[in-house]
């Protein structure tokens, strides 16, 4: 164990001396937009198999956030759920005060069995859902989001963040950091 | 020689032998340590490797897995604005270049030069590569001590460093296995469209070699010279006897044609024994045609089109236990015949079942040549009370099914499979056609017939019923494996072979709604609707779900 800390200590002064936290930062870049999108009315299927209407699930007093993303994704995907668990961590431990949604755009293979094996790896909390369901409901969410793909390796990094006050969403296209990521929810109303 | 000169001689062998010996086992461990590193993300201890991401995103080295960006060969994956490059010891260990040029005059610049054990280090720790550029941000800075960096360093020397077996004359050499049982028209649905687009693809490289420019423009999509200049082969393996000597036959077969990887194939049986064979030998084994693939959630090497009848029953369960009044546990009766289709059937409904958290049903097993009369069903629908029975059987079914829909006290809802019920679905009568519905794991025969993308693997063969379903999967199969030969980019690993699979678009294709792939995606067709046929003499399917019920 101390091993392991002396080695963590001297992996942060490794990534000091580099300079690549600075490097990190300084390369960061994601657009950021504010929008308005109308939800369909349609069910979705969370990763306990429960049924959500997703309107209802969306329009919520709290900050809602939404990514796009699949259980066998290898590159992006990680990355943004990798977010939620940060913010989950930094949120603890009253992680419900921010809705994290999850919504696969893979949703032949997304059962709620994956999905739900999926949180477990990311260590999900309570207020993060995983939902699926038909193709076509799928279609009809990423098209209100203007998140269309026609096919799931086509997929971007998009995070979309729905600010309570007036129900207009943040739409981050790209890669945030935690700290980045934190400081939209704070802007969103996150305290 | 003296005695004394012997032992020391002896003692001095025994030492080498035992440093060797010693020296193979360390690396065999450092190995298996940098294997479970990159595949798990786990260190010796069992503990999770830590890794910072995006600059301060700390995260487990679980969900950060090398192989989960890297793939399985280590040649690196495709996705959405993201390539992830090779990460194997043959790639690192050179420079890095466009690995295509068009122009016939123009280098193309070095992204970098080659790595060190030093340096590579150093891009896995800081995330700086050897030219000192700092990586994408989607790859975690990995926390690794000096030992677990050597073994993962190790491993990834080790990773796709010899090529398979089956590339040898300038061919890269398949396999189709057909057993006994499959009929001539099958068999000639199969081969004839496969060797076909092999003899097409041998001809396009004849081309090539006649106009180089045409090869350099090729270049791109085959990523190398050698690419565009590889042929293909084709061996036909056919099985004989039952299936436990299939086993000695393939090994035969296998060793005196070491082929690359198994494409198609058909039997009427089950898969497993050439499914073991190729998990056992590494050997890809792509879109097999048989209802009884072998239901993994593990395996790796055999991709299917289908879970075949296990899906039927599967869907069967996710249908009753999302309808809008779901079916109590207790409600849910199962009538199997004791073959490999009620079994396969029963199977899949039963698992699906307890997984979504119901209970074991009640299962009444008719055994192969009882009758099934519908004084059974009739019983179990009074003695049981159920309003829903699940009927695994064959034609012989259907008259007790037709009487049970003249009487009182039927069920609700029975389900069937449009696998095992075959042609005769149609001639269910119009009673039961009220209560009945069926499992039907291909896209609506109506919807189907405006498919005619196949007809150009068609050609001008004449294919009906049963050749015809295999002469459409066989279109599936051509697009799939033209497209991941193209994609292998001259690297003829196996394991490329399918992490390239792994990386394709989603395929409209005949027969299934849609067929996908993915990393450890082993089922291309996911979906089976729930259907019922209206009334009267010329009965359509209606849809009672979506293609994947949730």
């Amino acid at each position: 164990m101390t091993r392991r800390i002396v080695y963590a200590l001297q992996f942060s002064i490794l990534l000091l001396v580099l300079g690549f936290v600075g490097v990190a930062d300084a390369s960061t870049s994601y657009k950021r937009t504010i929008e308005s999108y109308t939800m369909p009315d349609v069910v979705l299927v969370n990763q306990d198999g429960k049924k959500v209407h997703l309107k209802e699930l969306l329009q919520s007093d709290k900050v809602v956030i939404v990514e796009f993303i699949f259980g066998t994704c290898t590159t992006i995907c990680p990355v943004l759920s990798a977010g939620y668990t940060n913010l989950q961590q930094k949120l603890a431990p009253d992680t419900q005060k921010v809705r994290l949604v999850s919504i696969t755009i893979d949703p032949e293979n997304d059962t709620p069995g994956v999905m739900k094996e999926y949180l477990k790896r990311y260590r999900a909390k309570p207020g993060w859902d995983f939902l699926t369901g038909s193709r076509s409901d799928i279609d009809k969410v990423m098209n209100s989001f203007n998140a269309y793909v026609s096919n799931k390796m086509f997929h971007t990094p998009l995070t979309l963040i729905r600010l309570p006050k007036d129900g207009k969403w943040v739409r981050v296209y790209g890669l945030m950091s935690t700290s980045e990521f934190m400081e939209e929810c704070k802007k969103a109303g996150v305290k | 020689m003296p005695r004394s000169q012997y032992a020391v001689r002896l003692a001095g062998g025994l030492l080498f032998l035992s440093s060797l010996l010693f020296a193979t086992v360390s690396s065999a461990a450092t190995l298996s340590i940098g294997e479970r590193i990159y595949r798990e993300g786990v260190l010796p201890s069992g503990e999770p490797v830590q890794a910072v991401l995006r600059g301060d995103v700390l995260v487990d080295g679980t969900t950060f897995t090398c192989i989960s960006c890297h793939l399985s060969s280590g040649l690196g994956s495709f996705e959405g604005t993201v390539r992830t490059p090779p990460t194997n010891g043959v790639k690192l260990y050179q420079p890095l270049k466009i690995s295509y040029n068009t122009s016939g005059v123009l280098r193309a610049p070095m992204l970098r030069p080659a790595y060190t054990d030093q340096s590579l280090a150093e891009a896995l720790r800081a995330g700086v590569n050897s030219s000192g550029q700092a990586l994408n941000d989607v790859m975690p800075r990995y926390m690794l001590d000096d030992p677990d960096m050597a073994a993962l360093i190790a491993y990834l020397k080790s990773l796709s460093s010899q090529p398979s077996p089956g590339v040898y004359d300038g061919k890269l050499h398949f396999a189709t296995v057909i057993t006994q049982d499959v009929s001539a028209e099958e068999q000639e649905a199969l081969m004839v469209p496969l060797e076909n687009y092999i003899t097409k693809r041998n001809n396009q490289v004849k081309v090539y070699e006649s106009s180089p420019k045409l090869a350099r423009v090729t270049e791109v999509m085959f990523g190398t010279k050698q690419a565009v200049s590889m042929k293909l082969s084709l061996s036909k393996w056919m099985l004989k006897g039952p299936p436990e000597t299939w086993r000695s036959q393939l090994d035969e077969y296998y060793a005196n044609d070491p082929v690359f990887a198994l494409v198609g194939g058909i039997t009427k049986g089950g898969w497993k024994p050439v499914h073991d064979f190729c998990e056992e030998n590494r050997i890809p084994c792509i879109l097999p045609i048989t209802d009884y693939p072998v239901v993994s959630g593990t395996d790796w090497y055999t991709l299917y089109y289908s879970k075949g009848y296990y899906q039927e029953g599967e869907s069967a369960a996710r249908y009753l236990n999302s309808r809008e009044n779901p079916v109590n546990d207790e409600a849910v009766v199962q009538v199997v015949r004791d073959s490999p289709e009620g079994r396969a059937l029963s199977e899949g409904f039963v698992a699906t079942w307890l997984a979504l958290g119901r209970k074991t049903p009640v299962t009444v097993t008719l055994k192969e040549g009882e009758t099934l009369t519908s004084d059974i069903l009739h019983g179990l629908a009074v003695k049981e009370k159920t309003p829903c029975i699940l009927l695994w059987d064959g034609p012989e079914a259907l008259p007790a099914l037709d009487l049970l829909a003249t009487g009182n006290d039927r069920p609700d809802t029975v389900i069937v499979s449009s696998g095992y019920l075959g042609k005769s679905l149609w001639t269910l009568g119009d009673q039961a056609r009220e209560f009945t519905c069926l499992t039907y794991p291909y896209r609506l025969p109506q919807d189907e017939a405006r498919q005619k993308a196949y007809l150009m693997t068609k050609g001008k063969m004449d294919v009906k019923g049963d050749a015809e379903l295999v002469l459409k999967r066989t279109h599936s199969l051509i697009l799939v494996l033209a497209q991941a030969v193209m994609d292998l980019r001259g690297d003829y690993y196996r394991d490329r072979f399918l992490d390239a699979i792994s990386m394709m678009q989603d395929l409209q294709a005949p027969l299934y709604e849609r067929l996908s792939f993915g990393p450890g995606q082993r089922y291309a067709s996911k979906g089976c609707y729930i259907v019922q046929l209206t009334k009267g003499p010329d009965p359509q399917m209606v849809k009672k779900s979506a293609w994947v019920i949730h």
